[in-house]
This record gives structure tokens, sequence and C-alpha cells, in this order.
């Protein structure tokens, strides 16, 4: 049987992906772009170090193969995609060796970036929300992109907002709807920042040391363990000149209208 | 107790990086990251194999600082940062009980080694995503996302 591919890199990582449909491809090869915010150029296949196949039947099932592996089973719909989507992140950011990439949402304040790094349902979405609703430039509501000087670059997908109620859905908000703005230009960490929701809690800032946040910040960083000296310099690199805080939060509203004011109110 | 021990650092398979006033190691074996406060790091440095325990503790100057490079010693060598282990002089004493005796003698900080061990791949990457209930039980997922089966939407959450 012929099966279709096409071969790109991003940040650095060549990929291919293949199928035995010539639609599925084109669906993947679009999902993957999407992905990446069209951050991909093709290549030859003979320069794609990763690979992706998705390979199925008559009956619509697929299975996704990660470098041989089965990652999963199932009908081509929306959750098929989005799972492909993650997958495809998750292999640049582990194997680019340009940049490191954190889980964090960022925003830019006054030309320096305020970083939140924390795993999914930490709230971090919501908080990013918040701060571009009280005026700060949009970079990621979930990559933090650090180049090797430590600067932050954007990573603007839409933002991926999960709702409150019996189901938890993920619906995207483009940055334009709630009156924000994306910031363009790679800027210096300002502030980091470790918080989480609970309800009805005091806001408390504490201030850590930077190798403290750097420790910290290894629970987040994606390709620690692939790259790992490239990693904690960037990561040292990031903190240079940066204040670094912890504090609980409730309501994402006024606690970022309220940190945005103590981080005006605080050199950075 | 033996302050004729000569601790050695460990070089091989770290990652080292100075900060003012910290140092950062990363232990490519362990695959864990370790932050030494200034007091800890000046102790680790010391640790040629040529200088024993009582000569660093002259470093610091008089009072309880013995206890205080002792202190760091045992973090240390309890974080595998040293060559060889070293026999503890804290035997049966809990590290809250020693650094409050040396806390209130001493006006430098007590050292301090904050430790992380860095997550499997890509699990800090983890989205929640999933296709079938097992992405949640399993893996990457679990433990991080909101529930252990995948809803509708894709999502480890509430069906």
């Amino acid at each position: 049987m012929n099966n279709f591919s096409f071969c790109f890199k991003s940040y650095g990582v060549g990929i291919k992906i293949e199928s035995n449909s010539s639609e599925v491809l084109d669906l993947a090869v679009k999902a993957a772009q999407r992905a990446l915010l069209e951050r991909t150029a093709e290549i030859s296949c003979a320069d794609a170090m990763q690979h992706f196949q998705i390979l199925g039947g008559p009956d619509g099932v697929y299975s996704i193969f990660q470098n041989g592996k089965e990652m999963v089973t199932d009908k081509l719909n929306l959750r098929f995609w989005k799972y492909f989507d993650s997958l495809v992140r998750i292999l640049v950011a582990e194997f680019t060796k340009e940049v490191v990439i954190v889980h964090a949402g960022v925003v830019g304040w006054h030309g320096k970036a305020i970083v939140v790094p924390g795993d999914s349902f930490f709230g971090k979405t919501t908080l990013i929300a918040e701060f571009i609703r009280a005026g700060a430039e949009y970079y990621s509501d979930e990559y933090a992109v650090f180049d090797e000087s430590g600067k932050v670059h954007p990573f603007e997908r839409p933002l991926a907002m999960r709702s409150d109620g019996p189901e938890v859905v993920e619906t995207t908000t483009d940055i334009n709807e709630i009156g924000g703005r994306v910031g363009r230009n790679p800027i210096p960490v300002g502030v980091l920042l470790f918080t989480r929701y609970i309800p009805e809690s005091e806001v408390n800032y504490q201030f850590l040391s930077r190798g403290e946040a750097v420790v910290r910040i290894i629970g987040q960083t994606i390709p620690i363990r692939r790259n790992s000296e490239f990693a904690i310099k960037v990561l040292k690199n990031a903190v240079s000149s940066a204040i670094i805080v912890k504090s609980s939060r409730s309501e994402a509203r006024e606690f970022a209208r309220g940190f945005l004011e103590f981080v005006d109110n605080t050199a950075i | 107790m033996n302050n004729s021990q000569y601790p050695l650092a460990r070089k091989s398979g770290l990652v080292v990086q100075e900060m003012p006033d910290e140092v950062l190691v990363y232990d490519l074996n362990s695959n864990k990251a370790h932050c030494l406060n200034e007091t800890a790091a000046k102790v680790w440095k010391s640790c040629d194999g040529r200088t024993s325990i009582d000569e660093m503790a002259a470093v610091f100057g008089k009072g309880s600082n013995e206890d205080l490079v002792w202190l760091a010693i045992d973090q240390l060598s309890e974080n595998h940062l040293l060559e060889t282990g070293v026999t503890s002089k804290f035997k049966g004493q809990s590290r809250r009980e020693v650094i409050k005796k040396i806390g209130l003698a001493s006006v430098i900080a007590v050292p301090v080694i904050a430790s992380l061990v860095a997550p499997q791949n890509a699990l800090a990457a983890q989205s929640c995503h999933c296709v079938n209930n097992t992405q949640c039980s399993s893996g990457p997922n679990l433990g991080h996302c909101a529930a252990t089966t995948c809803n509708g939407s894709g999502l480890c959450a509430a069906p």
C-alpha cells in the first residue's frame, strides 16, 4: 500500500507525517501547522528525525504512531485531532535545541514578561486572560518560549479556556475578543509568579531566590531531561534580572489587577 | 563524629551554574535539581578532598560553625553531591533540632539545599488532552488532571 507523506521543521525539529490516506495526511498537516502557529517550513524527508504515522482502514478508525509507538486508536473526531495537536506540540517542545519551552502562561507588562508556570487545571489561562483585560500584552497561555539569552518569545495561540460547569469543556477565545493585543518582540523576564487557585484564599506575596525559582520551574520545563545543560543555562539567564514571587490566589480578576499594581510598585 | 574526614565534592555527571549567592546543580544521573544557598555552596566548594571539616569550620569563624559545616555536609551527602559518604555527626538528632540549635547561635545563614526531581520526559507538558480513559489513568496525565476519565471534549475532566 502506498503511503503519503509531508515533512517540515519547526523550532529546528524535523518531523515527517505519513498516512495511507492523502485526505487524512492533509488534515494532519493542517492540524500540525495550526498547533505550531504556522511556524513551520517544508524540508526534505531525509532531514526529518521525528515521525508520525496516521494509519487506518475503511471503517474510519485510525491509529497515531509516534516514532513507531502506537499512541491512540479512534475515529477521526475532534478529540482525535486535539490529541494529535498536543502530541505535536509536546514533541517539538521536547526535542528543540533552539529554545527552551516551559509550561507557563506569559504576558508582557511595560516591556518585561510576567511568567506564570503551572500544570494544567491550575487556572493559568483564566489568570492570563485577566492580565490581558487589565492591559497586559499577550504572549502565551501554555508555552513560554525562552531563547538562549533567557528572553521570552510569543507563542500566541488562542486562549484555551476551560469551563467550570458540570462538564469541563475547552473553548478557544481569540485575543481580540477580550480586547487584547499580542506582544511581538522578545522580552526579558521581569517577574516569575508561582500561584495557584485556592478558593477564598488571601493574597500573600512571598519572595523566592532565583536559584529556588529555577528549581521550582524545572517541574514545568519540557526538555529538562533531554537537553539538561542547555535548559539549566537558559533558565538561569531567564531569571537573572527577575523578581520571584509566590502567592495563592482566589478570584483571577481581582488578583490580576492587584498583582499588576504590586509589580508597578516593585522595581523590576 | 570524625572531624578529620576529608570530603570530596562530586564533579562528574553534574551541570553546575553559579548564581549570585547561590549555586544551581543538576544531577544528570538522578535528574534532580538542587539549589545550594550561599553557606551550602561555600562548604561544597571547600570539599576538595584535602580540607578537613575542622578546617572548613575555621573559615566560618568561631561559635557553632562546626555544626553549620556538618549540617551542610550531611545534606550534600544525602543528595549525592559528595564522592564518598561521610559519617554524620548528628546521629539520633533531627535536622530541625540541629537547625534550631545553630540558628540561635549563628549569624551565618543556615545551609539549605532545595531540591526537585525533574518530571519524566514530557510530563511537564501534559495538557490533559485525551481520546480514551486509558490515557487519563496512565502515563503523563495520571495524577495531573481533574479526573481519570476522558470526557466528550477530549479532556481528562468531569464527564
